[in-house]
């Protein structure tokens, strides 16, 4: 089940990578565009489409890396014992707020395509489509979390333990 | 009722980001705490739409790229060639070779938006080379510190774009305005050094073997790449050709080419830049989207009018309203990061600002300068911990070495304030 689970995330990392150089291809198309004069629509939204999807895609793999970032400061504190509990804790919670991220996320797309919500740009497509990356990522993201607190529960590691001690090189 | 409201959340959410609780996920969960007990909104759908608008913008595209461009370069040899074309020419001031450390940040500031980035890239280089030649560790690792936090000031930057979309100011304008305080803080920086240098002479190792100045210029040849790659993405801003969005397509092509040529580039790691920029803008990502729907209940709540309202009464001036700011941040700085602490506060601070007749590209400069300051400041600092990582020494040593870089950024703050022109100035020239 782990294995499936993790191979489920990294086929959403690679899809995630494949939206960030769509989001790259379709910037520089849009130059090109501007400067050879040709008539290409909407370039704009793809690439915001394209790093929305990049972003959400991203989520689990990135959680299971350990690089989604949290104050460790107050926790480090304390002992073992309550350091278990306040984990239980952390993860029951975040497993609860994915959910109801993930569930709005359908939501959204199931409203934007019952109502024919289309972009306002000059893309004018209908918005369910890119808004399925979003669900899609969510959903992983809720699915992530739930793995990570089961296998609390089970004793095993779900986050990847990284041996160089890399940091995080953010800002 | 409103002052127990505010006091609610705040609690709410120092409780959770205490807990250890993902920082993007506390900002959620305070969001809907404060949408679901006080507001009559339909909270779920408006979560949804609010986190989808703004992680689809346009402008916000520059950032992934950015990131990107940075994780290229991290893993090309810019830094080590870096290193050769500025050394021999840095032999004759007093301090040699740790100026390498200022010069290299600010130049590679110039091509990154991101601090950590910037220190461990410079960092991994010029510290092992320093320590080989025998110039004191303690003066080349605080060098270091304060230099890296260059990143950040000198565009293109993260956190300016951060905070161009939650004020809605032009990130380009921020960019530029970014230009000449990142120069001078350079040069106080570097000024630093010299003083060093003079007052324990006996310190700085001998010089390297000499050069002839043509030498020295073909030396330099280094150089051109990383120049290159300057040009390509501040020309392009500057001289209004291309968005911030576009100049980091310029980038990140410039940067696949010129490892392409220089050699590092082959399929493994194009997948790991690329995998490792997906990554950190992930993290990114989430705090951002967390932040867009704490924004947006803490409109409906009326936090932002009530704390202007507040801050007016006690009728400070506006020089006294940034130092409180100023304090303020730095406190917060310890226990939470850079652009946390931006999106958290902006939105909540901006009728505030405004009421102070601040300008909003001057106030971005500001934050930036102070977020540096807050970057080498322990518990909680990331370029200290980039240094942790490369040196392996203690976090409290470090922040000891970097404090005399931390007061020269105060005097830059104050600096910037009393001649706001040194960050108004160049962006008053763009078309």
């Amino acid at each position: 089940m782990h294995s499936i689970l993790n191979r489920f995330y990294q086929a959403l990392m690679a899809l995630a990578c494949l939206s960030m150089l769509a989001a790259f291809g379709s910037i520089l198309l849009g130059v090109a565009a501007r400067e050879m004069r040709w008539d290409i629509q909407g370039l704009d939204a793809y690439a915001g489409y394209s790093i929305a999807a990049a972003l959400f895609l991203a989520l689990p793999s990135t959680l299971r890396q350990g690089d989604h970032i949290r104050v460790t400061l107050l926790m480090a504190k304390l002992s073992a014992k309550v350091q278990n509990v306040l984990e239980h804790l952390c993860l029951a919670m975040a497993t609860g707020v994915t959910a109801y991220v993930a569930w709005y996320a359908c939501r959204l797309v199931l409203v934007s395509y019952t109502t024919h919500d289309v972009s306002p740009g000059a893309d004018a497509s209908p918005l369910w489509i890119p808004q399925l990356t979003m669900a899609l990522g969510c959903i992983g993201f809720f699915i992530s979390f739930l793995h990570a607190w089961i296998a609390r529960f089970q004793g095993s590691e779900f986050f990847v333990v990284n041996a160089s001690g890399e940091m995080a090189r953010t800002e | 009722m409103e002052a127990f409201v505010t006091l609610f959340l705040i609690v709410a959410m120092f409780a959770l980001l205490g807990s250890g609780l993902w920082i993007g996920l506390s900002l959620l969960g305070v969001a809907l705490i404060a949408m679901e007990f006080f507001t009559q909104r339909p909270v779920g759908d408006s979560m949804a739409l609010t986190i989808w608008g703004s992680t689809s913008s346009w402008t916000l595209t520059a950032l992934p790229l950015f990131l990107w461009m940075g994780e290229i370069l991290f893993r090309s040899k810019l830094s080590s060639d870096m290193f050769r074309g500025l050394a021999p020419w840095l032999n004759k001031l007093p301090g040699r070779l740790l100026h390498t450390n200022v010069i290299g940040c600010t130049i590679f500031a110039a091509v990154s938006g991101s601090s950590a980035a910037t220190c461990a890239t410079i960092g991994k280089i010029t510290l092992p080379e320093l320590k080989k030649r025998g110039y004191p560790e303690d003066i080349s690792i605080g060098t270091l510190a304060g230099a890296g936090t260059l990143g950040l000031l000198i565009p293109p930057s993260i956190i300016m774009i951060v905070y161009g979309v939650a004020a809605n100011v032009s990130i380009a304008k921020l960019f530029i305005a970014g230009v000449i305080p990142g120069i001078l803080l350079a040069m106080l920086f570097s000024g630093y050094i010299i003083v060093w240098a003079l007052m324990n002479p006996g310190k700085v190792p001998a010089a390297d073997a000499r050069m002839s100045f043509k030498q020295k210029l073909y030396e330099s040849r280094h150089l051109i790449p990383v120049v290159t790659l300057i040009a390509l993405v501040l020309g392009s801003i500057y001289s209004g050709i291309a968005t911030a969005t576009e100049a980091a397509a310029f980038g990140v092509a410039g940067s696949l080419l010129l490892s392409k040529i220089e050699g590092s580039l082959n399929w493994q790691s194009f997948k790991e830049g690329l995998i490792a920029g997906c990554r950190v803008y992930c993290m990114i990502g989430l705090i951002l989207a967390g932040a867009a729907f704490l924004t947006l209940a803490m409109g409906f709540v009326g936090l932002p009018r009530q704390l202007a309202e507040w801050i007016g009464v006690l009728n400070l001036s506006p020089f006294g309203l940034i130092m409180l700011l100023m304090v303020f941040f730095i406190i917060l700085g310890c226990f939470l990061d850079g652009i946390s602490m931006v999106v958290l506060t902006v939105a909540v601070l901006l009728p505030t600002v405004q009421a102070a007749n601040l300008d909003l590209i001057w106030f971005g400069i500001f934050i930036v300068l102070v977020v540096e300051m807050a970057q080498i400041t322990p518990p909680v600092g990331f370029n200290l911990f980039v240094i942790q990582g490369l040196t392996k020494h203690d976090i409290v040593r470090i922040a000891r070495n970097a404090f005399p870089l931390f007061v020269l950024m105060m005097v830059a703050v104050l600096g910037t304030y009393f001649f706001q022109d040194i960050v108004l100035w160049l962006p008053r020239q763009m078309g």
